[in-house]
């Protein structure tokens, strides 16, 4: 997702989507503020959205030199046997 | 010098008179031996008897030599032992033994034959009393929590969404198996950076310390687990260092404690800003946050979703009543039958509304967010077009049936029910759409070939392709 100047982070983001469907909820607003609102809501979850998906999905090793380097496959191979429940 | 050099003392003299002189058997059953047999008779009986024990005293001469090992002597009221420890032993306690210290050594004797002398060989030491990792720990927890360093205020809550997970831990053992299983199983997209550190054994506190302070630097790093697996208390010792602990209370970010299983508690888990009772269960806790929020967003959406679809519900309703209001108001006369022609169509009007707000509920529960704003919006203008024109067209027959004018009515009504998409369709009929849906297609020319289009029939529609244009 591009960055989007109106939202500030996404703490911001989820505390406006709220404040949105509130007022959506509650009040009796003329047709077209509520479909900016619910505009404005839509784009503001679907920014939460893409914020909760954004990491990367990686295992890195940060060494003594303080280089980042990837994990030995080892540590990252889905089967483990050595794991204990 | 050798410790050695120090004279036994003198034994008491023998109280005994003299024994009687030996007799000439005696004398035959004599044995000489020299004094290296002697010696080596000694040493095996007190090695061999006294290979494990344990022995209390005081501490005394204390002093390290420079090979490393100590020296030392242990006594009590009416007695006294020499005693070494080797570098090897000395390095794994947790304590500086001096001079005046009680303590318990356990070891074995052994001879120092050049010497006569027997000493005990300590593999441990322990101060009499408490353990010396108890006191020690008892000692550093009390300065901590004077300083207020576990204080409820200092505890910082976890991000909401953690951009990269540092972990400070070992590389061998079952830790970081652990945390990264979790993180795969709940959070496919974790970014993980570890600082691999040891994790017990001497420096392993240091290293924790430094391995703390280059992971924070990180870039994006923004909550820190550190830990070990289960292991004994020794084990989990590096954790109990001031060192350790301190870099801990310090770490300018989020940290989590994970330090051997539940029942283990170290003096991280008290300056740590949350404590996990294992690694598996801090990476949960990292995981914990995110699962809240999302379920959160959705709740958020779904009555946001759910808000407009009320809204959309009024103006049906409301065209609805404008439809009751004509049909009422026309059963008079002849024209009675022609208000009940209106009362059909504005029936029919309202399931052409209704199939379509089906048709959108069943494709909203399977559209992705994206195209939801785009149908709700359409579907939304529609509606309200339709209740402009239908007020204006409702108004029209009323005006004309004042003026009692059969024939203009009935074309007005023909042209209102051709009008009605539905009875349109019903007949067979079919709406083509452009392909983002936005224009009916009169003419063919205005597309191409391989244009998608969309067509609309009595029920349902198609997503097409033009594959020719005539």
């Amino acid at each position: 997702m591009s960055a989007d100047t109106t939202i500030k982070d996404f703490e911001a983001a989820i505390a406006e989507l709220e404040s949105v469907v509130k007022k959506l909820e509650e009040g009796d607003l003329p047709l077209e503020e509520s479909l900016r609102l619910y505009e404005r809501g839509v784009h503001l979850s679907r920014f939460c959205h893409a914020r909760l998906e954004e990491a990367e999905r990686r295992i890195e090793i940060l060494n003594e030199r303080g280089h980042l380097q990837p994990a030995p496959a080892t540590l990252t191979s889905e089967d483990d046997s050595q794991g204990k429940r | 010098m050798s410790l050695f050099d120090l004279p036994f003392e003198e034994p008491e003299p023998d109280p005994e008179p003299a024994p009687p002189a030996p007799t000439d058997s005696a004398r035959d059953r004599r044995r000489v031996h020299t004094v290296a047999e002697l010696t080596a008779r000694i040493r095996t009986l007190l090695e061999e008897e006294l290979f494990e024990i344990w022995v209390e005293g005081e501490i005394s001469n204390c002093r390290v030599w420079n090979t490393g090992h100590l020296y030392f002597t242990l006594k009590d009221g009416g007695a006294q032992i020499k005693g070494v420890m080797f570098r090897s032993a000395l390095r794994l306690l947790k304590f500086t033994p001096k001079d005046g210290l009680r303590v318990v050594a356990r070891g074995r004797v052994s001879v120092y034959d050049p010497k006569g002398e027997y000493q005990i060989v300590c593999e441990h030491l322990e101060p009499g009393g408490l353990g010396a990792l108890q006191l020690a720990y008892d000692q550093l927890k009390e300065r901590l929590s004077r300083e207020g360093l576990f204080d409820a205020r200092r505890k910082r809550s976890l991000p909401a969404l953690p951009r990269k997970i540092g972990v400070v831990t070992s590389l061998d053992g079952a830790a970081i198996r652990d945390i990264i299983n979790v993180l795969r199983r709940r959070y496919a997209n974790a970014h993980v950076v570890i600082r691999p550190v040891r994790v017990q054994g001497e420096g392993a506190a240091l290293d924790i310390a430094r391995g703390l302070s280059a992971i924070v630097k990180v870039k994006g790093v923004d909550v820190v687990i550190v830990g070990r697996g289960g292991g004994s208390m020794e084990d989990l010792w590096a954790f109990n260092e001031e060192v350790a602990v301190r870099a801990i209370a310090g770490c300018p970010l989020p940290i989590i404690s994970a330090v051997g299983h539940e029942t283990d508690v170290t003096l991280a888990d008290f300056v740590a800003d949350l404590r996990a009772p294992t690694p598996s269960a801090a990476a949960e806790m990292v995981v914990a946050r995110k699962d809240e929020f999302a379920s959160r967003i959705d709740r958020l959406e779904g009555r946001l979703n759910g808000s407009m679809q009320n809204r959309a519900h009024r103006l049906e309703s409301r065209l609805r009543a404008l439809d009751a209001r004509a049909g009422l108001g026309g059963a008079r006369g002849r024209l009675a039958m022609h208000a009940r022609h209106v009362g059909e169509l504005s029936h029919e009007l309202r399931q052409a509304i209704r199939t379509r707000v089906a048709m959108r509920e069943r494709r909203y529960q399977g559209l992705r967010l994206a195209l939801e704003t785009f149908d709700l919006r359409r579907r939304l203008a529609g509606l309200r077009t339709r209740l402009v024109a239908g007020d204006g067209r409702l108004t029209a027959v009323r005006d004309r049936r004042r003026h009692a004018l059969d024939a203009r009515l009935g074309a007005a009504l023909a042209r209102l029910e051709s009008l009605s998409p539905l009875a349109v369709l019903a007949r067979g009929y079919a709406v083509c759409w452009n392909g983002d849906r936005t224009q009916i297609v009169r003419d063919a020319s205005t597309l191409s070939i391989g244009d998608q289009v969309t067509v609309t029939v009595q029920r349902g529609e198609l997503a097409c392709e033009v594959k020719d244009v005539r």
